[in-house]
């Protein structure tokens, strides 16, 4: 549909246009901010080298909520997700302005420690990237190297609990060392969560975590997000608009880099407020 | 592992364990990081330092050998002498009296003996004064003023090789000689000037006129051979293996055997050559022609890798227009993809040249390490190459050979640094068309 | 005539053919009514016609030129009578050498009949073998050329004729690339089955005595040399082992750093300074370690007390070789390591990991099958690697470990057994060969682990 885009320029422009109006009027948009947030973002803005990915994107991420961002090819939701944990740091070219604020603290300030930022805020990828090593060493990765634990015994007991909570220690309990590489897409996926759930995170990004999988699996991980809501906020960048209605508890809009809409998810997918944002829902665009 | 894990018990430990220990960790991990990244660095200076070293060894003995020590000698001929003499010998010895005596002159010593004072010329000034002042001799009259070699002792003194506060026994010319030399300087009759012999010359005995223009003949030759032999097999061969070859077991095979061949030890293509080429096939020893062929079998696998290459660079959009055009499977290659590929083919094929210039080993097994005073004119005359050259000049036991071999080194490398460049340049022109 | 003006000459008439031949083409297709009745364009008929003036009487001139010489040789010698008759091959070649030099002026004719008839006759035969040569080649280039010029026809598939010739071609450029292997293993081969009849593999492989110098005197000691080659293989793989110590952890830090930590602008600059070390030739880093780092060495030893420190040492000479085998590693090493998917770094450093925590942790030894390749390939360098050695090390083989002293390799004696010697059939030359067959078949084995494993981790990640 990126002909539809091109045959109307004047519609799609104006309704950013429109969109934008709304922000700068009040500085957030409605929705945008919550009570107690974890996450905050503030006027964020991304560039890698000249192009501007991302535009001044105010928002707030709730306690133990599901927060996903939606929106068409290219819209940033992606840099975004991982300008919150500071993985574009590693992006030759990338610059960030505003800034993100995580418990109180502005996250881009010199003397924050990325390591120590990751190791509160995991992310789960697109692909499922197992390491190559025994189901078991990649689940022991984060808590070795963070030295969460003092006794193997100890290890032990965190390996079994992260993958009873990814349901995936029936399946694996047998062969904990074998190589990660030989379980199918789904459990390798879950196995990546379960790797980021292992150092306890607070907060959890997920960039499109069921791209690559199958429906069955796909629905696996949509419970389990359900179930892991409970003790983590969970914020999940996706491409399938029922996923987004199914899991989250609110729905941030993107387009071309600029936040066009938040709200509940309820709110978002029943009465949106943007015209852009209703194109996208409804299929007529993306 | 017990049945009894309360998952939210042990999140929350967890949770407490690394906001206490994290931060103590942290330091401790960042100082590894530190250190692990200053290891890197640490092993690019170590290499690059020891190459800076390398070259500048390398550089600073070398450098002298660009120039040599000559005397000023006003000659005085006699025409009816040299009329005398019968044999060519008989005039070489008249030249010999004549250069005697007007080094005698110079260092006003005309007590002293001519063999006591030839130690500070070049045993080769006696041919520079015939062939240069042949007309001025056969003059009645005649008289000249000319810059001759000095020997390879004096210019060593004068480059301070030789520390003259070494005991008189310790070198080879004695206090006189120093005063003489002193003498010399003083009158401004002894200057280091431009070292023709070692740019025109080939090897000598006598290191003051040894030249590397022989070995550089005959590395120009040998890379001739190499280039007409190595550049249409290997172009052949990778054309086959990229564009005609089916993918089986024996396409696989013979790909494993030239990428095995490219790591072959090079000593062992010394072997073959002797073998073959020499003792088989009844080929001259020493010769350029089997240098060629030897260096050839040691520079196709690199020209068949980089042309291998270059052709899996040109996109398959071409080839399947050229097909569609009606063109044949031959006809495509040799109109599209080769022209397209041809400036990586270059490149490759100057890189493996450039691994031939620098090869010695084995070339010495063929018999290039002879010593050969004579520039080659034929690809089946007696040469050497200028790496071997090196390696022979390294071997000698005069000190003067020293500061030649480094001469002849950063000539090598000059070479080198040429061809190098040109198949940089090459290779950017290469990339550039592709895109 | 010379060769050079006949070759000319055959050019000349190859191109002279083509015109014809692309002539006839032309005005054979006139006489059916168009170029459309030709198979190929006119060009391919007068290529065709060019290359058989071409083809065969090269054929023909490179053979007899390389029999030409044999022949006469042989010719002369049995015509000489018994006084003068060489007793052995180094005679004869002496006399032959006399002949030649006589022939081409540069030396007179010796006093004697017996060298007068001979040089008369060498000169007749060489004279007539040229005439000959000039008259075969030509007739021969001139009726080829002639009689494909007269077989051109219209329907005649001059282009497939010519592709196939290419084609021909082609494969037998590739199935030199084979056969080079081949010869390099059947010349080895043969020489060392001729060794080991008069030294048996037991005493080569396992002795430990190597004095390959046969003795003037048959009552020498040692008249018969020994050939014990364990020394050597102990030399070869100190100085191999202590290069091995210096490049892996340089080579591999370098890469690492080259790879992970150094920004473009700054790795565009150090690599390729650092594969200037890899363009240097060996001669040069012969030089160098045996001027330089050497004497180096043996001072800095001498420094700290331990005096007697062979400016040969294999320590001086494993360093140099260790440099120099540097880029070697760092650059497969590079490879290989940023070749491992950017995804497993992610991963890692989503989990919190430092730079240097993955590449600790995954990227090496995700890295490691490529890395172990690398290292493999290095070693067979370093044990093949024969200037260095042959400048800086010793030629005396005594068994030592202690790498201060002067130690021996198997590439020096290879090379030392073979400079210089013409003769080619005592124990010492042939153990050259032997030796080089043991070397062959260690550098072949390392290389062909080393291909296989780079081999199966590319496809891995492709």
């Amino acid at each position: 549909m990126v002909f539809l885009r091109r045959a109307e320029p004047p519609q799609s422009s104006s309704a950013l246009a429109a969109a934008s109006a709304t922000q700068s009027s009040s500085g957030f948009l409605p929705g945008a901010l919550v009570d107690r947030p974890r996450l905050s973002a503030r006027d964020i803005s991304v560039y890698y080298a000249d192009v501007q990915a991302i535009t001044n994107v105010s928002m707030d991420v709730a306690q133990h909520e599901i927060l996903a961002l939606i929106g068409p090819s290219g819209c940033g939701k992606t840099t975004l997700l991982r300008t919150f944990n500071r993985m574009n740091d590693s992006v030759r070219g990338c610059r960030v302005t505003g800034n993100v604020i995580f418990d109180g603290e502005p996250i881009y300030r010199k003397g924050v420690d990325p390591v120590a930022l990751r190791a509160r805020m995991g992310i789960v990828f697109q692909k499922p990237n197992p390491f190559p090593k025994s189901i078991y060493d990649n689940v022991a990765y984060g808590p070795r190297l963070h030295g969460l634990v003092d006794r193997q015994a100890e290890l032990d007991e965190v390996v079994e609990a992260s993958l009873q909570r990814t349901g995936l220690w029936n399946e694996v309990k047998d062969r904990l060392h074998k190589p990660a590489l030989s379980l199918s897409g789904g459990q390798q996926q879950r196995l990546c969560i379960a790797r980021t759930i292992a150092i306890a995170p607070e907060i959890i990004l997920m960039d499109e975590p069921c791209s690559a999988l199958d429906p069955i699996a796909t629905a696996r991980i949509e419970s389990l997000m359900r179930e892991l809501a409970r003790n983590h906020s969970i914020i999940i960048v996706t491409h399938n608009m029922q996923q987004a209605a199914r899991v989250s508890d609110r729905t941030a809009y993107f387009h071309e880099g600029h936040l066009i809409e938040i709200g509940t998810t309820d709110q978002i997918f029943t009465t949106p407020e943007q015209s852009l944002t209703e194109d996208y829902i409804t299929g007529r665009y993306g | 592992m017990n049945n009894t894990i309360d998952p939210e018990r042990l999140r929350q430990r967890l949770a407490d364990a690394r906001a206490e220990r994290l931060q103590a960790s942290l330091q401790r991990r960042h100082r590894k990081e530190a250190v692990f990244r200053g290891l890197g660095l640490g092993a690019v200076c170590l290499a690059l330092g020891f190459l800076a070293v390398l070259l500048f060894t390398i550089f600073s003995q070398g450098m002298s050998a660009f120039r040599s020590s000559h005397v000023q000698l006003t000659l005085e001929f006699d025409a009816q002498r040299l009329g005398d003499a019968g044999s060519e010998r008989e005039r070489l010895e008249q030249y010999q009296t004549w250069l005697d005596e007007a080094l005698l002159r110079a260092l006003d010593a005309p007590e002293s003996r001519a063999s006591a004072v030839r130690p500070l010329l070049s045993a080769a000034a006696v041919y520079q004064v015939r062939d240069r002042l042949e007309d001025v001799a056969a003059r009645p009259g005649g008289r000249a003023t000319l810059w001759v070699l000095a020997s390879d002792e004096v210019d060593l003194i004068q480059t301070g090789v030789v520390d003259r506060a070494w005991p008189e026994a310790a070198r080879s010319l004695s206090d006189q000689h120093l005063a003489w030399i002193d003498r010399l300087s003083e009158a401004e009759l002894l200057e280091r000037r431009y070292n023709r012999a070692f740019f025109t010359g080939a090897d000598s005995r006598e290191p003051e006129v040894a030249g590397i223009w022989g070995a550089v003949v005959g590395s120009f030759l040998t890379l001739v051979v190499t280039l007409a032999l190595a550049f249409p097999v290997g172009v052949a061969t990778a054309v086959y293996l990229e564009e005609f070859a089916p993918r089986n077991r024996l396409t696989d095979l013979i790909e494993l055997n030239i990428n095995n061949l490219a790591a072959v030890p090079s000593i062992i293509f010394g072997l073959l050559g002797l073998a073959i080429f020499i003792n088989t096939l009844g080929m001259p020893r020493s010769a350029p022609l089997v240098g060629g062929l030897v260096l050839t079998l040691i520079t196709l696998p690199t020209i068949i890798i980089a042309t291998r290459s270059a052709l899996r660079a040109v996109p398959n959009s071409l080839r399947d227009a050229a097909t569609g055009m009606g063109a044949s499977r031959l006809q495509v290659t040799l109109h599209h993809v080769l022209p397209m590929a041809m400036p990586g083919i270059l490149t490759g094929t100057i890189i493996g040249l450039a691994q031939a210039l620098g090869e010695t080993a084995p070339l010495l097994m063929i018999g290039m390490v002879a010593f050969i005073a004579n520039v080659p004119s034929g690809f089946a005359d007696p040469a050497t190459v200028l790496p071997v050259q090196i390696f022979i000049w390294s071997d000698s036991p005069e000190r003067a050979f020293i500061a030649k071999t480094s001469a002849a080194i950063m000539v090598l490398l000059g070479f080198l640094a040429v061809m190098n460049l040109a198949a940089v340049l090459l290779r950017r022109r290469f990339e550039h068309r592709l895109k | 005539m010379n060769t050079l003006q006949l070759t000319v000459l055959l050019a000349g008439l190859a191109v002279l053919f083509f015109w014809l031949g692309r002539w006839r083409a032309r005005q054979l297709a006139r006489v059916q009514g168009g170029f459309k009745h030709l198979h190929s364009r006119p060009d391919y008929y007068g290529l065709v016609a060019a290359l058989w003036v071409g083809l065969p009487s090269l054929l023909v001139l490179v053979i007899w030129w390389m029999l030409e010489d044999r022949v006469i040789a042989q010719i002369v010698l049995a015509a000489l009578p018994e006084a003068m008759a060489p007793a052995s091959a180094a005679q004869q070649e002496l006399v032959l050498t006399r002949l030649r030099l006589i022939n081409s002026g540069a030396l007179l004719v010796p006093d004697g009949v017996h060298w007068q008839q001979a040089t008369e006759q060498f000169r007749v035969l060489t004279e007539r073998s040229q005439y000959g040569r000039q008259a075969l080649v030509l007739a021969l280039a001139v009726i080829a050329g002639a009689l494909s010029w007269w077989r051109i026809r219209p329907a005649q598939a001059a282009r497939t004729q010519i592709e196939r010739l290419l084609h021909g071609f082609i494969l037998l450029c590739t199935s030199l690339a084979v056969l080079t292997t081949a010869v390099i293993v059947l010349s080895v081969l043969f020489e060392s089955l001729t060794f080991f009849q008069a030294v048996s593999p037991w005493t080569f492989l396992f002795g430990t005595q190597w004095s390959p110098q046969m003795a003037i005197r048959v009552e020498q000691i040692g008249a018969s040399g020994a050939f014990g080659a364990v020394p050597l293989f102990v030399g070869t793989l100190m100085v191999a082992g202590i290069a091995l110590v210096v490049a892996i952890p340089v080579g591999l830090m370098s890469a690492i750093y080259l790879s992970e930590y150094a920004r473009p602008g700054v790795r565009d600059v150090l690599k390729p300074l650092l594969e200037v070390l890899a363009g240097i030739p060996t001669v040069v880093y012969g030089f160098f370690a045996a001027l330089t780092m050497g004497p180096l060495v043996r001072d800095l030893f001498a420094g700290i007390g331990f005096d007697g420190v062979s400016p040969q040492s294999a320590l001086a000479v494993g360093l140099v070789m260790g440099v120099m085998i540097i880029p070697v590693i760092s650059s497969l090493s590079d490879d290989v390591i940023r070749a491992v998917p950017l995804s497993l770094r992610d991963a890692s450093e989503g989990l919190g990991a430092t730079r240097g925590e993955t590449i600790r942790h995954v990227v090496l030894p995700a890295a490691l099958p490529g890395i172990m390749g690398g290292i493999l390939l290095a070693t067979s360098r370093a044990i093949g690697e024969t200037m260095i050695v042959l400048m800086a090390a010793g030629l005396a083989a005594h068994l030592t470990l202690n790498p201060l002293e002067a130690v021996t390799t198997v590439t020096v004696q290879i090379a030392t057994l073979l400079i210089g010697d013409q003769a080619f059939d005592s124990p010492k030359t042939l153990a050259a060969f032997a030796l080089g067959l043991l070397l062959f078949v260690t550098t072949l084995v390392l290389n062909l682990i080393a291909l296989i494993i780079v081999r199966r981790y590319r496809e891995q990640y492709d």
